[in-house]
């Protein structure tokens, strides 16, 4: 008998656990009634039995991981998105990228563009009941600033006040056109929740570490959902905070819970959308995975603008693409409608060198197009002409996206209709990163996707090809050029917006026609979204984090 | 006092084969490519902060300075902070080492069970069509990679089927059990929440059968294998000789003697399927120490490279010794001759 315990033992594991467990399900449909009989007078009412609660509408989306919810450290896609569903900023960006009112009623610019006032609004919880003042807001950006992670480089270089509980005062050193769109990114925090969960121990002085740690898996904000439970390595789960001060925004059948989960395997995803466990994918799928998920019953791919561009960043250093001649060359012998046939149908080839969704975008650029006898007119003119043979180009794709091996073969097949010979290399991003901070080891060509970090030209032509960036994976040219940064600089300060895009314009002209990067193409954003969802992020702003807004979605499950 | 004795020697020499293997990891991480302080905190960290997290993690210093301060810190349960959760490595090994462990133990006890039981079996009816078949899906089941495993299971069962769940350790809205273990099983028996305990071994089954499925096969043909030689045995002819019933002939003088190469080999196994999971961790969305550790490597989070490691170490270097007592066991001859040759 002994002898057989232990199997029996593991035969009623197993056999319990293949059960399927009941979880929560949704309640039965009602019957159609028979019509009621009236009740007796006589007999005594009996009691009502409490009625089982409603399960909760969810939205449930995937995520590439890690996520960080600290409004201080997050950056990334999926961070911007939890931070975004969980905090209120001061202002709000719309679909055509202007800034309308959120946490600030209404903002104040002095003439000299240095000072700008914000009246906040009365009346704004946070998700522990305390309410949002001004000190809220100083300490969330002291506290961004100090700790110099995720943001902080959007809107830095201000000193902040509180003249009173509903005013703040942000005071710059030189004039910024960006300054107000950046504030997208200060999200604010319960200062008086966040001390009294700050460790005394930490690198930050006085402030310990300024509430780090807790903040990882809490939030501290006023903003439309709450966190329930972050279990790190698997999921954010998120639900309706009914007092949030814009609760007329909700749509009406906005999730009460908002779930991102961590994971992009295709056939996880797969299993979910098909079980109706998944609502939206995350944006990371395959060309093939989107149209086996479009082809399901009840699940349809959605593609809409995003800020990000596909460069192939040449470095203008490095012979023989330190000549403008040949970079032309290479620009004219790319094949562009090639390259974006291979992409998602209703993707564009970038018109210059700034994605076509930002502000200040200006199409009158130098656009280059396949054309093999002005691809040879540039390379004759090329001080490497009559060597070009023995110089290879180096193209490097990222190792840990596949997909990017596609276009660097066309362009070597590309180049050597004009005899340009082309090594293609994959390396992983740790080694991207590392060879790209010096100019040494940066390859002649890497191929990355940027997003712009704000809504115009100018963030990104700040981002791309001032030197300040020159020795990251951001910027592979090294153009180094004290004049462009110093034109930079004078866009990116001008408050006037016409006069600001009209010095984009001639920047974006100037890059173009110095070839200093193959412009590919702006990227879509593309997810399967189940047919229950109604979900119209092309009416969002493109800033990351914007599309995925939960209190914009409905959610109507079958 | 013998079995002590072997454990105070084991214990010794495990200490020097972890320190080299905690020096060795601790060089390797370091010399990979790669500037982690500046792929943790991206490209628009002002430099004042890259400067900052580097003197915290004292990549500013010679490299033996750096071993130094971390081993110093490890021997007071300081395992620094990792450059991708943020927080202690301590808190993340605590926090995935049970769900890895849990999964593993799980599909150890599928892989013991099953890959012995398939190998009696084939043992028994030797070149019949039993041992055919399980010749042929172990065979299939040595070679396929577990994460193509994973993946055609969750398509069949999950996807198809739809009898099991496809991520995680628990349904939505099944309550947690309090931490007592970190085994949502084991803590949720002791809470008293059956019914989290059915959900979680339902969450179990599918990547703990992808995992099992290579390892069971493997320990199906070495009992399959060492059974039919002992079957050959003079012992054993003598014992069905003299009468004794066939099932105690084969569960007990023959099992016993055959079973030692398997218990070696799932010891080891064991050992490596807590390092080996990570893309079945992956694919489950199971929030396991392997799927952390390859994250690590993949961000070149020093700290957790280095943690991991020598978790694994440790797991390692336990489980051959519990393979060796094991062993020791089941044959007096290896224990005696063990004891001698000290």
């Amino acid at each position: 008998m002994k002898r057989l315990l232990l199997p029996l033992l593991v035969f009623a594991l197993l056999t319990a656990a293949c059960t399927a467990t009941p979880a929560a399900e949704a309640p039965p449909p009602e019957e159609p009634g028979s019509p009621e009989e009236p009740a007796d007078p006589e007999e005594p009412a009996t009691p009502e039995e409490p009625e089982e609660p409603m399960d909760p509408v969810r939205l449930r989306a995937t995520f590439s991981w890690p996520t960080f919810i600290d409004p201080a450290v997050g950056n990334d896609f999926s961070s911007s998105h939890a931070m975004t569903n969980l905090y209120d900023a001061l202002i709000f960006p719309n679909v055509e990228g202007k800034m309308e009112p959120a946490l600030a009623e209404s903002w104040d610019v002095s003439d000299d563009g240095l000072t700008y006032t914000f009246h906040l609004r009365d009346g704004v919880k946070f998700h522990d009941g305390s309410d949002l003042e001004a000190s809220d807001v100083v300490y969330s950006y002291n506290r961004s600033q100090e700790i110099g992670e995720g943001f902080a480089y959007v809107m830095a270089g201000a000193e902040v006040s509180a003249p009173d509980d509903q005013t703040v005062e942000f005071q710059l050193s030189v004039p910024s056109g960006l300054f107000v769109p950046g504030l997208v990114r200060l999200y604010v925090v319960n200062e008086d929740l966040v001390r009294a969960n700050t460790d005394a121990e930490g690198p930050y002085g006085t402030e310990g570490d300024y509430g780090k740690d807790w903040l990882l898996t809490n939030d501290a904000g006023s903003g439309p959902y709450q966190v329930v439970e972050f279990p790190l390595e698997e999921y954010l789960l998120m639900d309706k905070f009914e007092d949030w001060w814009n609760a007329d925004a909700f749509h009406a059948n906005a999730p009460d819970q908002v779930r991102f989960i961590a994971t992009t395997e295709t056939a996880t995803v797969r299993s979910l959308m098909d079980d109706a466990e998944l609502e939206i994918t995350d944006q990371w799928q395959t060309l093939e995975a989107l149209e086996a998920l479009d082809n399901m019953d009840g699940i349809s791919s959605l593609a809409f603008p995003s800020m990000s561009s596909f460069y192939y960043m040449m470095n203008n250093t490095k012979a023989p693409l330190d000549d403008v001649h040949c970079r032309r060359a290479v620009s004219y012998a790319f094949d562009y409608d090639q390259a974006v046939a291979l992409e998602w149908p209703g993707t564009n080839q970038m018109v210059g060198p700034v994605n076509a969704t930002l502000g200040g975008h200006s199409p009158d650029v130098t656009v280059y197009e396949r054309d093999l006898d002005k691809a040879a007119e540039e390379l004759a003119q090329c001080a490497y002409a009559d060597s070009i043979e023995d110089i290879p180009i180096e193209v490097v794709w990222i190792a840990e996206v596949p997909a990017e091996e596609k276009w660097a073969l066309l362009f070597q097949a590309n180049m050597a209709d004009i005899g340009i010979p082309v090594e293609v290399v994959s390396n992983p991003w740790l080694s991207v990163v590392e060879n790209t901070s010096t100019q040494e080891t940066s390859s002649h060509i890497v191929t990355i996707y940027v997003t712009a970090s704000l809504p115009e030209a100018g963030a990104a032509l700040q981002d791309r090809y001032h030197s300040s960036t020159a020795a990251t994976w951001q910027q592979n040219e090294w153009l180094l050029d004290a004049d462009l940064d110093a034109r930079i600089e004078d866009a990116l300060a001008t408050a006037d917006s016409d006069e600001r895009f009209a010095k984009y314009a001639a920047l974006q002209a100037e890059l173009a026609d110095q070839a200093v990067s193959l412009f590919l193409y702006d990227q879509l954003q593309k997810h399967a979204v189940a047919d229950y969802v109604d979900w119209t992020p092309a009416a969002n702003s493109p800033i990351q984090g914007y599309q995925l807004y939960a209190p914009f979605i409905g959610v109507t499950p079958p | 006092m013998r079995v002590l004795g072997f454990l105070a020697r084991r214990g010794f020499q495990a200490i020097f084969v972890l320190l080299g293997l905690s020096m060795l990891i601790f060089v390797i991480a370091r010399v990979l490519p790669g500037d982690p302080a500046r792929t943790a905190l991206g490209a628009r960290a002002p430099q004042w902060v890259i400067d900052r997290l580097r003197e915290d993690m004292h990549l500013d210093k010679p490299l033996v300075a750096q071993y130094g301060y971390w081993l110093g810190d490890a021997l007071q349960g300081d395992l620094g902070i990792s450059l991708v959760t943020r927080r202690d490595v301590t808190d993340d090994i605590r926090e995935f080492l049970p769900a890895s462990l849990e999964l593993v133990l799980f599909s150890g006890l599928i892989t013991a069970v099953g890959g012995i039981s398939l190998g009696i079996l084939s043992a028994r009816h030797k070149d019949k069509w039993a041992d055919n078949f399980i010749r042929v899906f172990s065979y299939l089941g040595i070679v396929t990679p577990s994460f193509v495993a994973a993946i055609l299971l969750l398509l069949l069962f999950g996807l198809i089927l739809d009898w099991f769940p496809t991520i995680g350790r628990l349904s939505e809205g099944v309550p947690r059990p309090p931490t007592i273990t970190g085994l949502y099983t084991v803590d949720s028996l002791l809470a008293g929440q059956f019914s989290t305990t059915l959900d979680a071994l339902h969450h179990l089954i599918l990547p703990a059968v992808a995992l099992a499925l290579a390892s069971l096969s493997q320990e199906a043909r070495i009992t399959r294998s060492t059974m039919s030689d002992n079957l050959s045995k003079d012992y054993i002819a003598a014992s069905r000789a003299l009468g004794v019933p066939e099932r105690l002939v084969t569960g007990r003088f023959l099992l016993k003697a055959s079973i030692i190469p398997t218990v070696a080999i799932f010891g080891l196994d064991f050992a490596a399927t807590l390092g080996s999971a990570f893309l079945v961790e992956l694919i489950f969305v199971w929030p396991g120490i392997s799927r952390y550790g390859v994250n690590a490597m993949l961000r070149k989070d020093l700290n957790a490279i280095s943690a991991v490691i020598l978790v694994l170490g440790i797991t390692f270097v336990i489980v051959n010794i519990l393979v060796d007592l094991g062993v020791g066991s089941l044959d007096p001859r290896i224990r005696l001759r063990g004891s001698r040759s000290d």
